[in-house]
């Protein structure tokens, strides 16, 4: 299975590859093999697409805007170019209103364009049905009390789990707890082996929505360690710096 | 250098950013764009007179065919992202009005799997192309519910596109080394199911 594997992912050179063909003719097992091999890969590529799918749909039912994007984009009247003629003007006036209140953005209010970007919902693993894939789905369902039952439950049982515990920060987070959010960040963040560890960058979310003296300051000192390190949340890191 | 390349709004470049990461940037980044122009969905059921079902379907295959070509570079910005992914699901339409008019989804594996089979020399791309047309998919399937959860999640990254890199962040793996020893095993191990049972 290795050499086919080779093969497939053009770790072989040219005579290797060329014998390989050869096998193929030669040999009916090693064809059979082979043939299982791309059967397989194939067979797994149609169950990606099937829970790309659901995952779709799931991302459809939450996305009430993609409705309202549907009915603002669609059918084009006259009167909507006099309308674009108004607003064009309009986006004008208020671009350079953007360009100028864009560098005073309030922590708190980057803070909240975060979090409704990007934790309104939290991703489901595909085609996994277990306790910690209900926990996210009443999240995801706006019922963050019940999913801090879910995931305080789970960690009793699990304590180590760091998934769970940036779960809870982020409950937390969303529930205005901000001091039980950081904590569950620095313990987050003790998970160093992480190939992705968002905690830093969550810290300092948590800061900047709590905004309490001095917050803004610690902030800054974390997300110019994200950016500076390379951790998950950079892009976002350097443009707060910017604004900060 | 492409002095035709258009300069790409902030959050199409975010999204096309996102998707060419990994771990969980990838996945906000097919959401992203998702999300983006669902819209589509909608106007192919008044413009196509397609069922809602049929136009998700369009849409999604358009998204996951997009995603492949961004994750593998594929998209090379000579559009803007919008254009790009509407010429895409537009294409997508008028393969679907093909198959409808020629009914030919029996040959949906064989024309899936000649990506796959590109690389080989005609005479053995014949040879295999007959044993895999003999596959029985529906026990495949099944012996693929049966591998293990780990297993199986291992092998779906990896048909997703996912190097045994990228897997091993994921699935917190120490090398990449050790999830290809893991992933072959896991193959073996679905081979044998499929044949023993």
């Amino acid at each position: 299975m290795e050499y086919i594997d080779a093969y497939f992912n053009q770790q072989l050179g040219p005579e290797e590859a060329r014998q390989f063909e050869q096998r193929i003719s030669e040999d009916s097992n090693f064809a059979g093999e082979v043939a299982f091999y791309l059967s397989a890969k194939q067979a797994l590529k149609e169950q990606v697409v099937l829970e790309k799918k659901e995952w779709f749909k799931e991302l459809l039912a939450q996305n009430s805007s993609v409705n309202e994007a549907y009915h603002t984009g669609q059918v084009r009247k006259m009167w909507t170019y006099r309308v674009a003629a108004a607003a064009a003007i309009l986006t004008c006036v208020f671009f350079a209103g953007y360009l100028f209140f864009s560098k005073s953005a309030s922590p708190q209010q980057m803070a909240d364009n975060y979090i409704n970007e990007n934790l309104k919902t939290l991703s489901v693993k595909m085609g996994a049905r277990d306790s910690i894939q209900d926990g996210v789905r009443l999240y995801n369902k706006g019922q963050f009390d019940s999913s801090l039952q879910q995931f305080e439950t789970i960690l009793q049982r699990d304590s180590g789990n760091y998934l769970i515990k940036n779960y809870l920060g982020i409950v937390y987070l969303r529930l205005g707890n901000y001091d039980k959010a950081l904590r569950y960040f620095r313990q987050l963040e003790n998970y160093s082996t992480l190939f992705s560890n968002p905690a830093i960058f969550y810290q300092a979310l948590t800061l900047l929505k709590r905004n309490q003296p001095g917050d803004k300051q610690k902030a800054k000192l974390l997300l110019q360690q994200v950016a500076d390190n390379d951790l998950e949340g950079k892009q976002t890191a350097q443009q707060w710096l910017k604004k900060l | 250098m492409n002095f035709f390349k258009p300069f790409l709004p902030p959050d199409e470049r975010e999204i096309i950013d996102g998707i060419a990461q990994n771990g969980t940037e990838r996945k906000k980044g097919e959401e992203r764009l998702f999300n983006r122009y669902a819209y589509f969905i909608k106007e192919a059921v008044y413009k196509y007179s397609l069922s809602q079902e049929e136009a998700f379907d369009l849409y999604s295959d358009t998204i996951i065919s997009a995603i492949e070509k961004i994750a593998n570079g594929s998209f090379q910005e000579r559009s803007s992202l919008k254009t790009w992914v509407y010429q895409i699901f537009h294409n997508k339409y008028v393969d679907l009005l093909r198959k409808k008019s020629t009914n030919k989804n029996s040959i949906h594996h064989t024309l899936s799997m000649s990506d796959l089979l590109l690389q080989i020399s005609d005479q053995s791309k014949t040879i295999i192309q007959k044993l895999v047309d003999k596959t029985d998919w529906e026990i495949l399937r099944q012996r693929l519910a049966q591998i293990g959860d780990n297993c199986r999640q291992m092998l779906l990254l990896w048909a997703d596109g996912y190097s045994d890199k990228e897997i091993a962040g994921l699935m917190e793996y120490k090398t990449s080394d050790v999830v290809k020893t893991s992933r072959l095993r896991c193959l073996e191990k679905l081979k044998q199911l499929y044949y023993t049972t």
